[in-house]
């Protein structure tokens, strides 16, 4: 049982992760440097209550919005330069990030332990759960309680203003900019918010793996975050989500008996669902046929 | 005065030895460059490709103990072939227009690549023989290693080789043509698909010999310096200007340069994270690059 909550935070966690792609995706931007943003947010919340022993609320937000702010610095020189550029410019602040942390060691003594990231051994002692007592149902419920209000917020925004604002951008600069919307503006915001988002996933991480190094946040990883939005497509947040399912509980469990080749046969699955469905495995003509499938469809 | 002295040296000293292996990195810049300026797209496996190449040229050694032109030769054709594959695979059915697509698959790729050499290897590093004799130059207070001269000449004749290759031949004016406008280039009776993937090729050539001289240079081949090294080619690249040759060279030896200073001030661990300041200071100053004309298509 524990071991299937695992499963489910963990799939909370990638949500949130994909969810901080997807928003930026919307305006058009790819940035592979979300594992960045999600290893600040885990590195800060994770200092937080270790070592300034603050309750886990506080530390999260804190941690997302140092995410954000780092996000939002980012987002100005990036975001000068469009398309590919964009992606080395943040998988270059990927790994200076990472590489930050690599170095990092900031141990302070508590009783006759000291605690606090130890640079190349990782920061071992995130156990604010396990101090607190909480049980895995509550960790659980927790992290989905974050899960839920961002696909809320974000499925809310989707139907407002600022959506249409954030699709236009990406489907058409030119014609966006031509209606008086301002590119910087909307895609440092965009940036911001992904960046937000992937800050309450890196604390949330944190705090359930409670052990976290610079090798957890890789390009790897960065990918994985580019691939649930782009597998579940862009028409809602619900695609990114039944992605991250579909990636972290069907592939990577199901995968699971073939042991160190499983890491092969994902490249392959990525080579192979790229060149069949370019567009995504849930692009529009898909999600059509399904909601049809269903009997959910109702203009067509 | 003399302790002053003695740092200017060492420091000088440094550059130019960075200045030597910073020629690698112009290699893998002009490599992810060259695909680039040919079809807009980035591939990522390119740097992975390379060190792939280092390794098959490495199993040459071992296994049938190759003399030294062999093994670089096995590098690169076996670079070569895996820049083949890799645009079967992640290009050639992609449609054209689809930059994401194409680029998610050749991430894949570069897993996959980087996967097999692990398992291969059991993800340890291998020791790369020394293909040469430990030589040293003295120049006045300065000595050349031997081995980075080499690599630094090699480097430079295949650079010439290539834009001999690209100016000078049939096949490239057909890729010039096809990079320039590919419509046009189909009309002109030009096949496209044949030509990207011969400019695929040369690509892998090149990176093959860049990863074997990477892994002769510092004498140690292992599946972790792939990551690091895709890097540091994309901000060669991008630090050049996409899609420009000579601005990939200069920028590969400012980036080798620079490396060793930062790596004499700060060490090892710190060296890269201020090789990636270096990429945000042009994003600032001067985002298209070095040479900043090449960039009006994305």
């Amino acid at each position: 049982m524990a071991y299937y909550l695992g499963l489910v935070q963990l799939i909370g966690i990638h949500t949130l992760l994909g969810l901080s792609a997807y928003v930026l995706m919307l305006t058009g931007q790819l940035s592979l440097g979300q594992a960045g943003f999600f290893a600040i947010g885990a590195y800060s919340a994770g200092i937080l209550t270790v070592i300034f022993e603050l309750p886990v609320l506080p530390a999260l937000l804190a941690g997302a919005l140092i995410a954000a702010f780092f996000a939002f610095l980012v987002g100005f020189p990036a975001l000068r330069v469009k398309g590919l550029m964009l992606v080395v410019a943040t998988i270059a602040f990927s790994e200076f990030v990472r590489l930050f942390f690599f170095n990092l060691s900031w141990r302070v003594p508590r009783g006759d332990i000291s605690v606090g990231p130890d640079s190349t051994n990782g920061f071992r002692e995130i156990r604010y759960f396990v101090a607190n007592g909480w049980s895995a149902f509550e960790i659980t419920a927790f992290v989905w309680i974050f899960v839920i209000l961002v696909m809320a917020l974000l499925w809310w925004a989707d139907r407002s203003r600022a959506g249409a604002v954030l699709r236009a951008v990406g489907e058409d600069e030119l014609a966006a900019q031509s209606v008086g919307i301002n590119l910087t503006a909307v895609k440092v915001a965009a940036m911001t918010a992904g960046g937000f988002i992937a800050g309450i996933g890196g604390a949330l991480y944190a705090h359930t793996a409670t052990y976290i190094d610079h090798l957890t946040f890789t390009v790897l990883l960065a990918t994985f975050a580019i691939a649930y939005p782009i597998l579940g497509g862009l028409s809602s947040v619900f695609g990114t989500l039944v992605a991250v399912i579909f990636i972290q509980g069907v592939l990577v469990e199901g995968l699971r008996f073939l042991g160190d080749w499983r890491n092969i046969v994902f490249g392959l699955l990525i080579i192979a669902a790229m060149n069949l469905k370019p567009s995504g495995l849930f692009d529009a003509p898909t999600a059509r046929m399904l909601k049809r499938a269903v009997g959910l469809d109702g203009r067509g | 005065m003399s302790d002053f002295w003695f740092e200017f040296v060492e420091i000088t000293q440094t550059v130019g030895d960075g200045l030597l292996f910073g020629a690698t990195y112009a290699l893998i810049g002009i490599g992810f460059t060259l695909i680039f300026g040919a079809m807009g797209k980035l591939n990522m496996t390119y740097a992975g490709a390379s060190l792939a190449g280092a390794y098959a040229g490495l199993a040459a050694f071992t296994f049938v103990n190759a003399p030294a032109l062999v093994v670089f030769l096995v590098s690169a054709l076996a670079s070569g072939f895996i820049g083949f594959v890799v645009y079967v695979a992640c290009f050639r059915f992609i449609p054209v227009n689809n930059h994401l697509a194409a680029l998610m698959a050749s991430i894949g790729a570069l897993f996959f690549i980087d996967e097999i050499v692990i398992h291969a290897t059991d993800g340890s590093p291998l020791t790369f023989p020394a293909m040469f004799e430990y030589v040293m130059f003295d120049l006045g207070p300065y000595g050349i290693r031997g081995d980075l001269l080499f690599v630094f000449v090699v480097c430079v004749v295949s650079t010439a080789g290539l834009v001999y290759v690209l100016y000078r031949s049939r096949l490239g004016l057909a890729t010039r043509a096809v990079s320039q406008q590919d419509v046009a280039a189909r009309l002109c009776g030009i096949d496209v698909h044949r030509t990207n993937a011969i400019t695929f090729v040369l690509a892998g050539l090149l990176g093959g010999i860049a990863g074997s001289m990477t892994a002769a240079a510092v004498g140690v081949l292992s599946p972790l310096v792939t990551i690091p090294l895709t890097v540091k080619g994309l901000i060669v690249t991008v630090i050049g200007g996409l899609g420009s040759i000579p601005g990939a060279i200069v920028a590969g030896l400012l980036v080798g340069g620079l490396e060793n200073v930062f790596l004499y001030f700060r060490g090892v661990n710190e060296r890269d994270m201020y090789v990636l300041l270096l990429l945000f200071v042009f994003l600032v100053f001067r985002p298209h690059g070095i040479s900043g004309t090449a960039i009006d298509r994305d």
